[in-house]
């Protein structure tokens, strides 16, 4: 599974990471750059489909809260 | 001006009367700020217990609450209070002290990172390099809290950000600091669910021939009004997950109550028999579904929630409705008097008859029995009260028979479930409810793990009543091992229990005793009516279980109404 986003908040990264591991999934290739406004980051990951959709379930969390905060 | 002033003013700002804390090194300046300002701190006797009282304030008023601690293990306790609000949408603001900047990474006393510690269980932490960025960062902080689902920020401020130097209006300073709004305009940004979705729920709604409507936590956002209009307007037979209790109209014949593991016997059958199941603001927590591929398994499934990723989560949901659950409720109200409105008062009278009575323990006649006890309580009980519950056995008698008049009016750690959390979030909820009369049902574990508010309680005298049920057990542990563990009662046993009465009048709190089923009217009687603060201790029968239970995992085709 591959996903793009973009993040305020670059620790989210590291949560993201910390995330795959907690899930059994395994992150394959990061690639990220930050400016003063965003972090643009690219993952790969493997693992079981559905620990794979949770992780994507709860990086859309993450970014939905990024977005609740930049919405004013 | 300096750091912790510009605090304590953008405190003022976002409307906080109180903080809930506990002083320590990094974090004296703010208490110095703190000292004869308009905004009041209540001490508290642990970090853990002002968190779980900022908890229990935002619990029953729907504003934030705030609690503060010092660096090191003053922030790492309150961990646990944090991951409780996140766990159940509770908007918290803490904000800690953190070391000097210069000592950051060199492991100084009472370092720790605490940013690093909760971004998992905080919708987001800041910290604050520089204080012109104080301002700003907290206004983004109770907006964040706020906002959306809400949840718990952190805000970590160095001493030497506290100490540092402002402008006199630190407002104007921040300005043209930074990006930062000043003013964040989250809670304008409601999300409204499609029309499209709404006009196709409708339908399947009109459709259905036994629909079960569901609440849940998200109906503590706002909304209950509209929640009671449109179950009326149906007369569809409804449940609610323990965080919504109070969301029914008082007396709604199709109110079926509280469902999951330890819920009515008919609010779970009924979802099982369902063949629509709309789902309001809850996110089918295990404890609601059991094994989700067997929960509700005819029914067609509509979710509303305002937060997206609950969708296909655990249950897979045929529509999904995403927006703030009262615009999601009108929506829906208003589709359905464009056209028929279907009405379920045979479904609903059908639904109610596959319970019947809370099935209960039957122990020997002298000895107390916890849920008569407790049935006796609701009975005296001011109708207005607000309660709120430890983790445990108490809890799910607790919420089995309870009939708070709204969701605010009872809190419980339900998502994770702190022991703990009870007796301080009643001092958090008396503060924010002065006039309201407030109640914490506790247990004898829950209890001892928080017994030094005792002292808060008596400091500010705080009237709230303390109703502990001493069954000299961690009495749900008990229960498991006693059902699934082979009755091998490791570590559970509390029969050295400290005498709870001399504890409570040595702290100068009012303590009454209930041991004899037959003086459980006038006892009552007389600590209800007792003034101020007071105990009511409740020697209750050992080994009396909760029922119904569904075990862990399985489904209400299990349900246990009594030892096998």
């Amino acid at each position: 599974m591959t996903c793009e986003v973009t993040l305020r908040d670059f620790r989210s990264i590291a949560r993201i990471v910390n995330l795959a591991h907690r899930f059994n999934c395994r992150c394959t290739r990061i690639d990220a750059s930050a400016d003063a406004q965003a972090t643009k980051a690219s993952f790969d990951f493997d693992g079981p489909t559905a620990a794979l959709t949770r992780l994507r379930a709860q990086i859309d969390r993450i970014l939905a809260y990024e977005i609740d905060e930049v919405a004013g | 001006m300096n750091g912790a002033r510009a605090v304590l003013e953008a405190l003022e700002r976002e409307g906080v009367d109180i903080v809930f804390g506990y002083p320590g090194g990094a974090i004296m300046p703010l208490y110095d700020a703190l000292f004869q300002h308009p905004v009041r701190h209540a001490l508290c006797r642990h970090e853990a217990a002002a968190a779980f009282a900022a908890s229990g304030y935002a619990r029953t008023s729907g504003r934030v609450g705030v609690c503060c601690a010092t660096s090191g293990p003053g922030a790492t306790n309150l961990v646990t209070a944090l991951l409780d609000a996140m766990m159940d949408s509770v908007p918290v603001v803490a904000i800690t002290g953190q070391v000097r900047s210069e000592l950051m990474g060199t492991d100084g006393f009472q370092e720790a990172d605490v940013c690093a510690i909760t971004q998992p269980i905080t919708k987001r932490n800041f910290l604050i390099a520089d204080a012109s960025e104080i301002a700003s960062t907290i206004a983004e902080a109770f907006a964040l809290a706020r906002s959306g689902r809400p949840g718990p920020v952190l805000v970590d401020i160095p001493n030497d950000v506290l100490k540092a130097k402002l402008g006199e209006d630190p407002i104007v300073a921040l300005v043209a600091d930074g990006p930062r709004a000043v003013e964040p305009q989250l809670s304008g940004a409601k999300p409204r669910p499609s029309a499209d979705s709404v006009r196709e729920a409708v339908a399947r709604l009109r459709a259905a021939r036994r629909p079960v409507a569901i609440i849940g936590g998200g109906i503590r956002a706002g909304g209950v009004e509209q929640y009671r209009t449109f179950a009326s307007m149906l007369g569809i037979p409804h449940a609610a997950t323990i965080m919504a209790l109070g969301a029914a109209t008082p007396g709604d014949p199709a109110f079926l109550g509280m469902l999951g593991m330890h819920g009515l016997k008919a609010a779970n059958k009924a979802v099982q028999r369902a063949d629509l199941l709309l789902a309001l603001g809850m996110r089918f927590d295990d404890r609601v579904t059991g094994k989700p591929d067997r929960f509700a398994r005819e029914a067609t499934v509509i979710h509303a929630d305002i937060d997206a990723t609950e969708f296909n989560k655990i249950i897979p949901a045929d529509v999904t409705l995403h927006g703030d659950l009262s615009y999601t409720l009108e929506a829906l109200i208003d589709e359905l008097k464009r056209g028929h409105v279907p009405r379920f008062d045979d479904w609903a009278m059908e639904a109610r008859l596959l319970g019947g009575a809370l099935p209960s323990d039957r122990v020997a006649e002298r000895v107390l029995s916890a849920t008569d006890a407790l049935d006796r309580l609701f009975e005296v009980l001011p109708p207005d009260a607000i309660v709120t519950t430890d983790v445990g056995q108490h809890q799910m008698w607790t919420a089995q028979r309870a009939r708070p008049l709204a969701p605010r009016k009872f809190a419980t750690s339900a998502g994770l479930g702190a022991m703990g959390f009870g007796f301080p979030a009643a001092i958090g909820a008396a503060f924010a409810n002065p006039s309201v009369p407030v109640y914490a049902v506790v247990g004898d574990g829950g209890f001892q793990m928080c017994l030094p508010e005792l002292a808060t309680l008596r400091r500010y005298d705080v009237p709230v009543k303390i109703v502990l049920i001493d069954n000299h057990n961690l009495g749900m542990v008990r229960q498991w091992q006693e059902l699934f563990f082979s009755e091998r009662y490791s570590a559970t046993n509390l029969a050295d229990n400290p005498d709870f009465t001399a504890i409570a009048r040595a702290y100068g709190i009012a303590a009454f005793s209930l041991s004899d089923p037959a003086d459980a009217h006038r006892v009552l009687a007389e600590f209800v009516a007792a003034p101020g603060p007071a105990l009511l201790h409740c020697a209750c029968h050992p080994t009396e279980n909760v029922w119904p239970m569904i075990p862990a995992g399985m489904t209400v085709d299990d349900l246990m109404e009594a030892r096998a």
